[in-house]
């Protein structure tokens, strides 16, 4: 049997994530790194590659590892993958390309705390092979990343009045009495987009919380 | 169900492949990793004394400068020039000192301090007549990325060149960060630079620390003063 890669099944695997099942604004996960570093695009580009990396490699390993696992300690393993992933990433990051590391400092460490990292571990890679675990892992990652993209978008351009480190707003709106809101730079700021953004998808999506 | 016997030997196999994967992925980049922090650290006492260049310094470049044009000196807490410390219990401060044609360009000396979430560290360059900003950076802290995080921004970094850090009277008064904006009425304007909005503490940090680091330095600079006053009668 020929299988590809990107049959439609696993298209679906990787689109999802990106629209209907997104991790953050459909399942409210990874809130709080959605919350820290979306203050500018640049910070919000990396942590999405890293976690892109780190979230397929763990979802690999998991599913090659799946039936293996004893039941009993399962979440414990997954947790030392993840972890032990993390940790590679930074000093591979720290040999290789310090300037980024310096970059994101502490939150690359704080990966290992992303409830999306750990749930797709659970929730995907202990029931699938490890391709479908990979694209999975990719897609998650992406969608994660896309909403972090977006917030940071809204949060420096009105925040700091530049995208992706190019300022925007000229000098003769802030001349005619424009000025940065500074809310944006703070954490509410990132939880007001944020609100915005998951009104906007769900209805989009027309996804609505059972209860 | 699997029996407990599978159960800890399973978890005892994970926790050595990883534990064993972690410290030789560890143990074989930290050559590579002191070298990238030692370069760093030499990268941002050129930047700091005013070497630039248009991209990025590759790393041989780094070390070919630094070895060219940086001299370090070592004094005590009395503000002399010391080979190494005669009494260990004496403090031991070091200044990066540039020179072009073997005329003193810059001195620049190590701050520390602490910042909002952790101590920050960074160097801080003075003019030949130890009285003005020549630069300010800061190659590690742990400041939030896009509030306290703009202090190693150029904008942040800009506001310092040329600042004063005595008065007329000639006495340290260091330079202070304020809260918002210097009003460009103010008579010590040449003492302060502007804030960075939504990070108040890391500002107040950069204040402290500035001062006590610049007086540990300042009775060697004091003499360096007065010796420019001397040649220049």
């Amino acid at each position: 049997m020929k299988l590809s890669l990107f049959n439609s099944k696993n298209k679906k695997i990787i689109k999802d994530p990106l629209m209907g099942e997104n991790p953050i604004s459909i399942h409210v996960l990874g809130i709080c790194s959605a919350l820290a570093i979306t203050t500018k695009i640049d910070t919000a580009v990396v942590m999405t590659i890293a976690v892109v990396a780190v979230l397929s490699i763990s979802n690999i390993v998991i599913s090659l590892l799946r039936n293996h696992i004893p039941n009993k300690v399962r979440i414990i393993v997954q947790m030392s993958v993840v972890a032990s992933l993390v940790i590679i990433t930074d000093q591979v990051l720290k040999a290789y390309m310090y300037d980024m590391s310096k970059l994101l400092g502490v939150f690359l460490g704080l990966i290992i705390t992303n409830c999306i990292v750990l749930g797709r571990a659970e929730a995907f890679a202990m029931q699938n092979s490890p391709s479908k675990a990979l694209l999975d892992g990719m897609g998650n990652g992406l969608g994660y990343g896309a909403i972090l993209i977006v917030v940071a978008f809204f949060r420096e351009l009105f925040g700091f009045g530049s995208i992706y480190g190019v300022p925007v707003i000229t000098e003769t709106i802030f001349m005619s009495g424009y000025e940065n809101n500074g809310l944006m730079i703070l954490s509410p700021g990132a939880f007001f987009i944020l609100g915005l953004i998951v009104w906007a998808h769900r209805s989009y999506t027309k996804v609505i919380d059972k209860d | 169900m699997r029996s407990d016997t599978y159960t800890i030997i399973f978890t005892m196999i994970v926790t050595v492949i990883l534990g064993l994967g972690l410290s030789i992925t560890a143990d074989s980049l930290r050559d590579k990793q002191v070298l990238n922090v030692e370069l760093d650290i030499k990268k941002n006492i050129l930047s700091v004394l005013g070497f630039k260049k248009d991209g990025k310094w590759s790393d041989e470049e780094v070390q070919l400068l630094y070895d060219k044009n940086i001299n370090e000196i070592i004094i005590n807490s009395a503000g002399q020039q010391v080979e190494e410390l005669s009494n260990s219990s004496d403090s031991r401060y070091t200044i990066y000192e540039s020179r072009k044609s073997n005329k003193i360009t810059g001195y620049a000396i190590p701050i520390a301090g602490k910042g909002l979430w952790g101590t920050m560290y960074g160097y801080f360059a003075i003019e030949p007549d130890a009285s003005t900003v020549k630069g300010i950076t800061f190659y590690k802290h742990k400041e939030t990325p896009g509030l306290g995080g703009e202090v190693d921004k150029d904008w942040f970094k800009n506001n310092f060149v040329g600042k004063k850090l005595v008065d007329i009277n000639g006495s340290l008064v260091s330079i202070e960060v304020v809260k918002g904006y210097v009003s460009s009425t103010d008579p010590n304007a040449k003492h302060k630079v502007d804030g960075i909005s939504g990070a108040t503490i890391t500002g107040k940090g950069v204040t402290t620390f500035l001062k006590s680091d610049l007086e540990k330095y300042e009775p060697y600079f004091a003499k360096i003063r007065k010796l420019n006053e001397i040649e220049s009668l």
